[in-house]
């Protein structure tokens, strides 16, 4: 009996257990990445690039995070490297380079920019000292040699917990992990900027939104939003607000998460807005910052499985939203709180659409795999220039006594993490 | 069986396990207790507050009246009060001239606050007037009465006050200068730094202490080149460099400054440095005593009295992040108390990471200036 086909089963007996009809599912192919089993979170980092590769940064937390691409026209899976090695910080006895924590950017020169992550942090307890973390390097991926270069550490000590790249101004922008600084490197010049301190370490916003002028904007306070322009090379905080829910009372996952930002944006060219949800409820929202001097901000409805709708336990949002190129965002909404190894537990994320032409919202049902399996949950995604929307998450499977061949545990079960392939044409 | 079995394996999974999160509850333990430190806005948030970019708070100190007065640095430089009765930031006005002010607060014994600034280096007098009934309104001009720029083409960078004149250094030559408050006039007293110690390019300053302290005779003590401390003695307009120096690992005397200076009820002098020694020093036998390191980081950025006769201090340089500390006199123990750190969810949360400046009140209250983009006031109450 295949991994996947027995978590199948196992769901079909909770679904019977609890007297419930049998749930709309929502097919996707997968591709798990080839030789890296062991990988065990994915957040932000994919990228379906202009030539048909899609890049991934897979994390490994205490060990070498990985930089894969997954070429859609031969369907092969490539590992370009260990992010330690990458960085040549190999047998120095340094905290690793354990992620590609953020989205990457493709230049105009074809070469594909991102920056590096920490792992584990140990209450900060080794925060700046010999065996810490040495901090983020700024890097680029030339598909045409296969090779990386490397720029260097940016912010010392701390992660590109956050980051965005920008063709126009040819810049890798981040916020770091834990100080929250908003950096930025500029490939030109060799340029390597703090602009200072925008977060808490806790609530690091986890998206950078890129505009078509170069302008870069975050989200920070409670719900505010602030705009960075390149040309003036300064921040200004603008009054409009995303709609996030007060929570009143901390209980539970309030104490452990924040919810006062967006989780992610994407930038439409058609409209000249972003589109994106709320850390808290999901909440779905369109921000125009060409609409009056500080933008506007409309709240257009909730992204989260329909079953949370306007309740209390709305799963923490996930990085997993992307516009297809039928105008409708696609977002991959955990079925329960989903974080890799830090999961609630096992259940199927729901992949919802929202039409940006009739502003519909509609649930296509769970996502599963074609022999069964279920999507546990995912935290990035994107669309290839043909159409096809890929998330990358967790996936269920039986561990092998003999090898690792799982990245981690959710609720009981095995995960691995896998690429997910969604055509929506199938809609 | 087997059904049996996966029947409490599905129960088991759709009960889920608990959440995690990036704030796990364990992160209380590395950071001060929580029922002893809380954060202030500066100013009436959300929009009557010193803006972000202009909020770091490089000078604190208590007036003779208990009210702590405070100033930032940035884009432009703020003034603040706290007046302890009723417990909130109240911005004062724009200081003229100002996008800096660094140790460089200081109230006379009748209640007018210097301020040193930077980059003009010009010495402001402002008077406090009627305080509890002024609107806050931020971007205001503070109202203040410039004394002048105190050593021409130079910045003030510490500032303090001693019987009838304020004392300061300059920046970048290391000017020791004199404000004689009856005479109205500035003294140049020479300096406290020559050259700028070899190190690598980017290392451009002349080394000097970050504060001045006044010992219970009024004579002034700043350190200088290679740790040296150098005093200006009451009623001697004369710059003495004494034989005495900042504790320093050997060879690295040319790179240590002074942080903090704290003149103690018992007449000695404690003091920080840039390396993070804390070191005891007796102004009239003019000796040193090295009193180790309270943390594995840089820099004492903050040194005051708490109640019980304990001193408090917070280390870290701008690239760490910031701890608090505790030292016994009659014990000689330190205890590291942890990140300063407010978590009052789900109304606000906010670690400070680099510390500006310390001072503590006659009740016990010590206040802590963050000194980044975005910056708070702590407030941390320490338990006897």
């Amino acid at each position: 009996m295949t991994a996947v086909r027995k978590y199948w089963i196992l769901g079909a007996l909770a679904v019977a257990l609890n007297g419930v009809a049998a749930p709309k599912t929502v097919m996707v192919q997968y591709r798990f990445f080839t030789g890296l089993a062991q990988m065990d979170g994915n957040w932000a980092a994919l990228e379906a690039a202009s030539d048909g590769k899609v890049y991934v940064g897979l994390a490994c937390h205490g060990c070498n995070g990985h930089l894969v691409f997954y070429d859609s026209n031969t369907d092969k899976m490539v590992d370009v490297g260990g992010l330690t090695g990458l960085s040549g910080e190999s047998g120095l006895n340094l905290g690793p380079q354990s992620k590609i924590h953020a989205k990457f950017g493709e230049g105009k020169d074809g070469r594909i920019y991102f920056a590096t992550h920490g792992g584990w942090w140990f209450s900060y307890g080794r925060f700046a000292t010999q065996e810490g973390y040495p901090g983020a390097h700024y890097m680029a991926y030339d598909p045409k040699t296969g090779r990386v270069q490397d720029f260097g550490i940016g912010p010392r000590y701390e992660g590109v917990n956050t980051g965005a790249y920008d063709p126009k101004f040819n810049r890798i922008y981040g916020l770091t992990h834990p100080r929250g600084h908003f950096v930025y490197y500029d490939v030109a010049t060799g340029a390597k900027v703090d602009m200072g301190r925008m977060n808490n370490w806790d609530s690091v916003c986890r998206t950078l939104g890129i505009d078509d002028e170069g302008n870069v904007y975050g989200s920070f306070g409670r719900g505010g939003i602030y705009k960075y322009d390149p040309r003036t090379d300064s921040i200004r905080e603008l009054s409009v607000r995303v709609p996030i829910t007060e929570k009143g009372i901390s209980l539970g996952r309030d104490y452990n998460k924040s919810e006062t930002h967006w989780r992610t944006v994407v930038w439409d060219k058609q409209t000249r807005k972003f589109y994106g949800v709320d850390e808290s409820a999901t909440i779905l929202f369109s921000f125009d910052p060409y609409a009056g001097p500080d933008g506007e901000v409309r709240r257009l409805g909730q992204m989260c499985n329909p079953d949370f709708a306007n309740r209390r336990d709305v799963p923490y949002a996930t990085l997993s939203l992307t516009l297809g190129h039928n105008r409708k965002l696609y977002y991959a909404a955990a079925g329960k709180e989903f974080d890799y190894g830090a999961s609630a537990g096992l259940a199927a994320s729901h992949l919802i659409t929202y039409d940006l032409r009739t502003g519909k919202t509609e649930d296509l049902g769970e996502m599963r795999v074609p022999d069964g399996g279920l999507v546990i949950g995912t935290n990035s995604a994107d669309t290839g220039p043909d159409g096809t929307i890929y998330f990358v998450g967790a996936i269920s499977v039986t561990p092998d006594p003999d090898k690792q061949n799982y990245g981690g545990r959710i609720g009981g079960g095995a995960y691995r993490l896998a690429l997910f392939i969604y055509h929506p044409q199938a809609d | 069986m087997k059904f049996q079995v996966l029947a409490l394996l599905a129960v088991a999974l759709l009960r889920g396990a608990p959440a995690y999160g990036q704030r796990p509850p364990g992160y209380d333990k590395v950071v001060v207790l929580q029922t002893r430190i809380d954060a202030r806005d500066l100013g009436y948030a959300p929009v009557d507050v010193i803006p972000d970019g202009e909020s770091g708070i490089t000078s604190l100190t208590v007036a003779p009246n208990g009210n702590l007065y405070g100033a930032t640095s940035g884009k432009r430089s703020h003034l603040f009060v706290l007046i302890p009765r009723h417990g909130y930031v109240q911005p004062l006005g724009v200081i003229p001239g100002a996008t800096a002010v660094t140790h460089a607060v200081a109230v006379s014994a009748s209640g007018d606050v210097y301020i040193g600034t930077s980059p003009e280096g010009h010495l402001l007098k402002y008077t406090p007037q009627d305080e509890d009934h002024q609107a806050i309104q931020i971007g205001k001009p503070l109202p203040v009465t410039d004394l002048g720029q105190a050593v021409a083409g130079e910045r003030i960078c510490a500032l303090t006050i001693s019987g009838n004149a304020v004392y300061g250094l300059t920046a970048p030559n290391a000017h020791f200068f004199e404000y004689s408050l009856h005479a109205g006039k500035f003294t140049d007293l020479g300096v406290v730094a020559s050259e700028i110690p070899l190190g690598e390019k980017f290392e451009k300053d002349k080394m000097m202490s970050r504060m001045l302290v006044a010992d219970g005779q009024g004579s002034v003590f700043a350190s200088g080149e290679n740790g040296a401390f150098f005093r200006v003695r009451v009623g001697f307009e004369k710059l003495e460099e004494l034989e005495i120096h900042a504790p320093a690992v050997p060879g690295r005397e040319p790179w240590t400054r002074v942080d903090a200076f704290l003149l103690d009820p018992s007449g000695v002098i404690y003091g920080g440095t840039s390396d993070g020694y804390l070191f005891r020093l007796d102004p009239e036998k003019l000796t040193v005593t090295n009193l180790g390191k309270p943390l594995n980081q840089y820099r004492i950025v903050g040194l005051v009295h708490g109640p019980g006769g304990k001193l408090y201090g917070v280390g870290g340089d701008e690239q760490e992040m910031a701890r608090l500390f505790s030292y016994d006199p009659s014990t000689g123990a330190y205890d590291v108390l942890g990140f300063v750190d407010v978590n009052r969810r789900p109304y606000y949360t906010w670690q400070a990471y680099v510390i500006g400046a310390m001072a503590s009140d006659a009740s016990g209250t010590v206040y802590i200036g963050e000194d980044e983009r975005i910056s708070k006031l702590y407030l941390f109450y320490p338990w006897p």
